[in-house]
């Protein structure tokens, strides 16, 4: 059941020699070479707040396991972000059109990834943001 | 304007009873406009110290808030390079937590997550910092040439008796760990990166003088602990190599 992820970052100037970065990943399972084999599939929101709301619930069961997230902002005003964190920790904001795929340690239920469309107005229209999660099976009994 | 395009591309051909193939391209602005970001650490490569035991080991900063725009649209790249699937680098944020990340004692980080041999993470990066402390120097009654002031391992000697010209000196000195800067016989100091530790005072600003001369020390800015440090700390003693850059405003 391998799933893969691959980034590739590339520039022709941002630098005096070109940018080339591709890396490939399987996800596996934490610290062997098991495929995770969980996932949430693709789905998508609509923010209309900027009010903090969540978007992955932490589960103390994930504690130590494997687990990977995509998030990515669908917007396609540049303007428009949308600010992630874990619980209170802002870890960073998505503009339109920014992804991201991080690992997620599921320390404790205070671990939820949270997202807040803090640049919305009533007039901006909703920030559609799209998002997935690779993980293992949080039942310890049956994580073979 | 830098054009910098990141691509992600999420497949399997099995993990559901449908093909999974994900393929979406971003390309790389600045914070709310259309403006290629102009800035890039390059890609660094860097294995984590040896200690003597798994309890020796600790944090390192990788990136620090506050020498970057805070709120701008960085992003961060980084790889465990190591091929032993047990092993892994725990990243974390300067935090709020209240509580223990995986049972260790590091309460002030929060963890982002754990990435294992061969695993890659690309996030956006707020960057807040803190407060950097800030306190005064004032430089006053009656020095010579020849007197002395010493801070941060630095040492400046009078070259005349003039309070405002000696304060002038003390600024032209290069600090490691503080920035300065001089109105009349005040020295204003700005340490380099925010914490909540620091207090300076008498005893570590010395000044040494012939006569009666001063050099009174007032905190005038309290610093706090930056916000949003990038911290990474090795699963193993043996230390692990490890793959970051940052593409930053």
């Amino acid at each position: 059941m391998a799933t893969t992820a691959t980034i590739t970052i590339t520039s022709a100037d941002i630098a005096g020699d070109p940018v080339n970065v591709s890396k490939t990943l399987t996800c596996t399972k934490a610290g062997s070479t098991a495929d995770l084999d969980q996932t949430t599939g693709l789905n998508r929101v609509h923010l209309r707040s900027a009010t903090q709301k969540t978007l992955l619930t932490g589960n103390a069961e994930g504690n130590n396991l494997a687990a990977k997230v995509y998030i990515i902002n669908k917007a396609t005003d540049p303007s428009l972000f949308v600010t992630v964190a874990i619980s209170a920790q802002s870890i960073g904001k998505l503009y339109g059109g920014d992804f991201m795929f991080i690992p997620w340690s599921q320390t404790d239920t205070s671990a939820s990834l949270k997202v807040a469309a803090s640049s919305w107005t009533s007039s901006t229209g909703d920030i559609p943001v799209e998002y997935a999660l690779f993980h293992e099976d949080t039942d310890f009994l049956t994580n073979a | 304007m830098a054009t910098t395009t990141a691509t992600i591309t999420l497949a399997s051909t099995d993990l559901l009873s449908d093909e999974l193939a994900l393929t979406t391209s971003s390309t790389l602005t600045l914070a709310g406009n259309a403006t290629g970001v102009t800035q890039a650490s390059g890609l660094s490569r860097k294995t984590t110290a040896t200690v003597g035991s798994v309890a020796l080991i600790d944090t390192v900063v990788l990136y620090r808030a506050d020498d970057y725009t805070a709120d701008g649209a960085n992003k961060v790249y980084i790889k465990n390079c190591s091929t032993t699937p047990a092993e892994f680098i725990t990243v974390s944020l300067t935090g709020d937590r209240a509580t223990d990340v995986h049972g260790n004692a590091d309460s002030s980080l929060t963890e982002i997550g754990r990435l294992y041999a061969g695993d890659w993470m690309f996030m956006p990066w707020n960057a807040s910092g803190g407060t950097k402390e800030t306190f005064t120097v004032t430089i006053a009654a009656t020095w010579a040439a020849g007197d002395t002031w010493t801070f941060d391992g630095v040492q400046v000697v009078a070259a005349d008796s003039t309070v405002n010209n000696i304060a002038s000196q003390i600024d032209a000195v290069q600090f490691p760990n503080w920035v300065s800067s001089a109105s009349g016989a005040v020295v204003t100091f700005v340490s380099r990166w925010s914490a909540a530790d620091i207090e300076i005072d008498i005893s570590e600003a010395v000044p040494v003088t012939a006569s009666n001369g001063t050099a009174a020390v007032a905190t005038t800015v309290e610093g706090t602990k930056s916000k949003s440090d990038i911290y990474v700390k090795p699963s193993v003693e043996t230390g692990i190599t490890y793959e970051c850059m940052l593409i930053h405003q």
